[in-house]
């Protein structure tokens, strides 16, 4: 798993790849936490590289967008294969995190 | 903190005065202190009478019992004690053997103190860096003896008592994996001959998530018990377990009521996989999942539930992703399709026979590959009962 950083504007944009699960749940925590700057207005997970989230995983998701709606800062994850999207749908976190197609159109609802 | 003890070991008496004179700094300082003793035989008294000695320093050809065997005898009393051999410059012959047979280090006669009190620092470094680790190691044996109990206690919880009558057959089991964990079935007897049953697997491992998952396992009977509607009894143990919910931990929970004199079960889902049926000719089919979100997450939320009505002989299956995501080798997953085909030849006839095909089906997919999630299944088998 490795996470790779961009801005577009005032967004903050994260590109994770590979697993999630509980072995690197935390260091991903770690990793996304420390790109986190006081001026972003928006945090975007793009998943596109992610071929697997377990439920540990599920619940750093849940602490981001926590952390973020505590900061008033917007929050989406985008461009979820079908296996991982489908994870998100059976778990219910799709009814809670802003998802999307791709990066753009997850930059076009929350920049 | 005490001085380091060394045992010094020679036949020669003029090393004793020259070592307390030489080294008078140190033990001044309270850094280091002495004994002494004259052969081998001496050496390994006094080690058994002073347990505090930290290092010996022993010369080779001595009297009665040499340095090279009392090397050998120095473990069996004490195997955390470290040893350096004084040997004669060159004989590398003897070097080799005191080495082999665990010394630490040695030095050279004539000695030459400055070196001497460097192979010493350097021994005791070396001793308390490996008291550390051994100190860790048994930190980590007595953590993981708690955890195996924290372990046991969790299993205890899970009924293993089924009820067998002439209408109900209702069989679950859960395998662990190593660490304390998330997965938990149970069985709740309702009001006119219902039963509640239960599937849960709590987000990540270890003790945080035995905790959330006794909580969830009690706030979830104690619904079940005053309220005969599963989308309510997960909307409220939704809401009890997100209040303060810090850890962000949460649970994915199907829950149904099932009616063995009418085969009807009526389930709501918090996020968890959907249940399974097995047909009387063998082929299975998904249940709908029909959406509902894990528990603990967000508060307020309303659970969907649906019925559905199990046929005589029909087997109807709730599992964990412990289930679908076990690996093998190749890391391949377990996955859906393999489970949807497990009983195409050989429908159960049996909720236990059910739940059991299924852990062998995974026990043999995964090969010798580590077990790394809870496994979790319970099975309901409709019994068909004639009418008389």
């Amino acid at each position: 798993m490795a996470i790779n950083a961009e801005r577009e504007g005032s967004v903050l944009i994260l590109r994770a790849d590979g697993r999630i699960d509980g072995s690197n749940a935390s260091d991903f925590l770690a990793s996304v936490e420390k790109e986190f700057d006081n001026s972003d207005t928006g945090v975007i997970l793009d998943f596109a590289g992610l071929t697997y989230i377990s439920s540990a995983g599920l619940r750093i998701i849940l602490l981001i967008a926590k952390d973020l709606r505590g900061r008033d800062v917007s929050f989406a994850v985008c461009s979820l294969s079908s296996s991982v999207a489908e994870i998100f749908t059976i778990s219910g976190f799709d009814q809670i995190i802003d998802l999307h197609d791709n990066s753009a159109a997850a930059l076009a609802a929350i920049g | 903190m005490a001085p380091y003890k060394i045992l010094v070991v020679d036949d020669e008496p003029d090393l004793e005065p020259l070592i307390l004179q030489r080294m008078r700094r140190a033990v001044r300082s309270g850094r280091y202190s002495f004994v002494f003793a004259r052969n081998g035989l001496e050496a390994l008294q006094k080690l058994r009478e002073q347990d505090d000695i930290d290092m010996v320093l022993s010369d080779i050809n001595m009297p009665q019992m040499d340095g090279l065997t009392l090397l050998e005898q120095i473990p069996k009393v004490d195997p955390n004690i470290r040893s350096v051999i004084i040997s004669a410059y060159g004989d590398m012959k003897n070097i080799r053997t005191a080495m082999n047979r665990g010394a630490f280090d040695f030095v050279t006669k004539p000695l030459d103190f400055k070196d001497l009190r460097h192979t010493i620092e350097r021994t005791l470094k070396h001793l308390i860096e490996w008291r550390a680790a051994l100190a860790s190691r048994d930190q980590l044996v007595t953590l993981q003896n708690e955890l195996d109990v924290a372990s046991k206690i969790q299993q205890s919880i899970l009924p293993t008592q089924f009820p067998t009558t002439r209408r109900v057959d209702i069989y679950g089991a859960m395998e662990p994996a190593r660490n304390v964990g998330g997965d938990f079935y149970d069985l709740i007897m309702l009001d006119q001959g219902k039963y509640g049953l239960a599937i849960a697997d709590v987000s990540d491992k270890g003790v945080p998530a035995s905790l959330f998952m006794m909580s969830s396992r009690t706030l979830l009977k104690g619904a079940a018990i005053g309220n005969p509607a599963p989308s309510e009894v997960l909307a409220d143990v939704n809401n009890l377990l997100t209040e303060e919910n810090d850890t962000a931990m949460f649970v994915t929970v199907i829950y149904a009521t099932y009616s063995p004199e009418s085969g009807r079960m009526t389930y709501s889902n918090g996020g968890h996989n959907p249940p399974i049926i097995v047909h009387t000719d063998g082929r299975t089919s998904l249940l709908d999942p029909i959406g509902g979100i894990a528990l603990g997450v967000a508060p307020g939320f309303s659970f969907p539930n649906d019925t559905i009505e199990l046929a005589p002989e029909e087997t109807l299956i709730l599992y964990t992703d412990g289930v679908t995501e076990a690996m093998n080798a190749d890391h391949e997953e377990f996955g859906v399709e393999r489970l949807l085909t497990i009983f195409s030849d050989n429908p159960p006839s049996s909720a236990k026979e059910a739940t059991l095909a299924i852990f062998n089906a995974v026990r043999e997919f995964a090969g010798p590959t580590p077990q790394s999630d809870d496994i979790t299944c319970l099975s309901v088998f409709r019994k068909a009962v004639s009418s008389k």
